[in-house]
């Protein structure tokens, strides 16, 4: 509830930190002795120490809530500019990473680099990082302006500059002429857009943002988006972005950095994750996928049930061991029995059991003869020439598009 | 819900209030105030007549000197109260509270003989200090105005608490945890947040202990001294003692007078927040 005094809050952060095996106190004691060395002045030593081309770099971070693991020890390093969002399932860690950066609470091990500066241990006031929040988080007593000149006058800038700035950050998110406004005579899009001008008006190092358009419905958040992205062309700094929308994520982002479980899933571009998902979890999460299971059979084939046989990538696994692939569904091809097909291709015989028609696109159900339940997605035709349910069918994939899935 | 209903639902649940109030609660008062002006000679010379009187004058203004102060030290007292009431998780906050308030459902009477018996000549804590420092001390801390202080404290608080408390706990966390990452240090945040937001419960808290103590009459007369009467003890003295009632009457028709113009502004303020 109420602020704590520096003292008090490392005490808690020493507290809550109930860390198995007692690794906590040799991380804090190592904590401390860089930060004396900084001050002794090593800090050039410390510099190339940790590769400052990162804009924030963990190491091994990790928080723990008594024996639940909000956060496994995780490494990650983010670039210098780029748009990074944390995607995941709810209870996944995503907030709980935000925080450490922030400074919202202490990690139990690890420590976190800023700029090559070692900010484990700082006050979040001192680590210089911007953050929007999902409820706006706005101070309801004070004015449109007063909210955003509210880190300015923390930082004691002088008024004429304050009026600038604030004029400035306010003329990028399109709220001038609302600086009188309190946050409750705002839309939800108007509030939002005031938590990010706070946000830009100090130029922050960092900025992060968590499941900052979660609360606004979906056209808002579709024009929402638009406008963070052009803002994070526009100012070049380094964005984390917290979201459980995958669209969201694959629309705005550099890199994705999919969690599950207080751990990273999969780290990478966004066509990474959807074209070359590494695990189950990763290509059920992120898009649609048919997920099939058998055995490598060699020579890029692999056995399901059935004794039916696939066509796909070459794999270096020795024969009869377990192989489970994927297949998008938009790359599913429904033919019919007459069409032939082409080498390198996948055919079963299946009935239709489902058809989804969701606008654009249509997703067709089809149970295969050889037990295999397949989904596939097309461009929608009119009713009269889209499958139906009953219909028999033949499926088709070409076996490039198979990617093989790590479990 | 359209106007005219809604009017009739408030009707219908103000109803026995309105009923208390006509039949109950105005009469007497009425005829106070018959009685101050002199019946139906409508004479407002015993007003011209207090309102002039030394005593009177002397005891407005200390009624307002205790009220004041009183209030004062009680708001102090139960905003750091209320503030770490509402750092406390939930549960052993509702144990504190009830703490808290358990005074409240105390008779102010008891209260009063238990602080004789804590604070008088030869009370606990003068004997105890005497043991302490091995000498006879007898530290006048009743019948005179700090006990009017302490007695009138020890009701405001818990009185003070409640609004603080509710204002604090409306203050949503993420605007601490935003002003921190903002740059903000813990002063700061304190006044611009911690303050500025609990504001309405403490200005309702105030205002309500302070309308109250201005009618206060069992702490003065029981824990203060001579000099310590406040104004309702004036009417005590006028109509017990004196038998001069009218004058009582009038002494009382201005106590409420005062006391409304305290209160008004305070139920203005609260209706116009609800809407
Ligand atoms: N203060 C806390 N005390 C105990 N457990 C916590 C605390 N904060 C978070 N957790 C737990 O840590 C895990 C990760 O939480 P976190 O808030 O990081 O999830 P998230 O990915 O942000 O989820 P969401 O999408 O719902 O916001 C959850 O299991 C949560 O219950
Ligand atoms: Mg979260």
């Amino acid at each position: 509830m109420m602020p704590l005094p520096r003292e008090e809050r490392t005490q808690q952060v020493a507290r809550d930190d109930s860390r198995p095996n007692g690794l906590g106190e040799d991380v804090v004691s190592a904590a401390r002795s860089n930060r004396r060395d900084g001050s002794a002045g090593l800090v050039a030593k410390n510099r190339s120490e940790n590769d400052p081309k990162y804009a924030i770099e963990l190491k091994d971070i990790s928080k723990y809530f008594g024996s639940l693991a909000a956060l496994h020890p995780t490494k990650l390093a983010v670039n210098r500019g780029e748009f990074l969002t944390l995607l995941g399932p709810s209870g996944s860690g995503k907030s709980t990473l935000l925080n450490l950066i922030a400074g919202g609470s202490g990690p139990s091990t690890g420590s976190i680099f800023l700029d090559g500066r070692d900010i484990t241990r700082m006050p979040p006031r001192e680590r210089g990082i911007g953050m929007v929040f999902q409820n706006y988080a706005l101070m309801p007593h004070m004015t449109v302006f007063e909210n955003v000149a509210y880190p300015l006058r923390a930082r004691h800038f002088d008024r004429s500059a304050i009026r600038a700035k604030v004029t400035e950050a306010l003329d990028r998110v399109g709220l001038r002429g609302l600086e009188d406004r309190k946050p409750r005579q705002l839309s939800g899009g108007q509030q939002q857009r005031v938590g990010i001008a706070r946000c830009i008006v100090y130029a922050p190092a960092i900025i992060m943002m968590d499941e900052p358009l979660g609360a606004l419905d979906k056209n808002l958040r579709e024009q929402m988006q638009g406008e963070i992205k052009r803002l994070h062309k526009d100012l070049g700094t380094t964005f984390i972005y917290v979201t459980h929308d995958q669209e969201e994520a694959l629309n705005m982002s550099d890199r994705i950095c999919l969690m599950s479980l207080g751990a990273i899933a999969q780290l990478g571009t966004p066509d990474d994750l959807y074209f070359r998902p590494r695990s189950r979890f990763v290509a059920e999460f992120i898009g649609e996928s048919n997920i099939i299971t058998g055995r490598v059979e060699g020579n890029g084939r692999m056995l399901v049930s059935g004794n039916e046989t696939f066509l796909v990538p070459h794999e270096k696994r020795s024969t009869g061991s377990e192989l489970t692939v994927m297949v998008r569904p938009e790359r599913v091809r429904i033919c019919g029995s007459a069409e032939s097909v082409t080498t390198g291709e996948n055919v079963l015989d299946g009935e239709v059991v489902g058809t989804a028609f969701v606008g654009g696109t249509t997703r067709v159900a089809i149970q295969c003869a050889n037990g295999l339940h397949m989904t596939a997605k097309m461009m929608s035709d009119r009713l009269a020439t889209r499958p139906a349910a009953g219909d028999q069918v033949r499926v088709c994939w070409s076996s490039i598009d198979t990617v093989t899935l790590d479990s | 819900m359209n106007m005219t209903s809604s009017i009739r639902a408030t009707a219908i649940f103000m109803s026995p209030a309105a009923l208390i109030a006509i039949f109950i609660v105005m009469p007497p008062l009425l005829y106070v105030v018959y009685t101050s002006v002199n019946g139906l000679a409508f004479s407002l010379d015993l007003y011209a007549d207090v309102v002039a009187s030394k005593l009177f004058r002397q005891t407005l203004i200390t009624t307002f000197v205790i009220s004041g102060i009183s209030c004062f030290v009680s708001l102090v007292l139960g905003f750091v109260v209320a503030l770490h009431l509402a750092s406390q998780p939930a549960r052993r906050r509702a144990i504190l509270l009830g703490l808290v308030l358990l005074p409240l459902w105390t008779s102010i009477l008891v209260k009063c003989f238990a602080f004789m018996v804590l604070l008088g000549r030869e009370g606990v804590i003068n004997s105890i200090l005497s043991w302490a420092f091995d000498a006879h001390i007898q530290l006048p801390m009743i019948l005179n105005r700090i006990g009017t202080l302490i007695g009138m404290i020890n009701w405001q608080v818990p009185l003070v608490v409640l609004p603080i408390l509710a204002s604090l706990l409306a203050i949503d966390e993420a605007v601490y945890r935003a002003a921190s990452i903002m740059g903000a240090k813990p002063a700061r945040i304190f006044w611009t947040v911690t303050v500025r937001l609990s504001l309405p419960g403490v200005l309702a808290g105030l205002l309500s202990i302070f309308v109250m103590s201005l009618g206060s009459f069992m702490v003065p007369a029981l824990l203060g001294g001579p000099k310590d009467l406040m104004l309702s003890n004036l009417v005590d003295y006028y109509s017990r003692q004196v038998l001069d009632w009218p004058r009582a009457s009038t002494i009382s028709v201005i106590l409420f007078a005062i006391s409304v113009s305290f209160a008004a502004p305070l139920a203005l303020w609260r209706r116009s927040r609800r809407i």
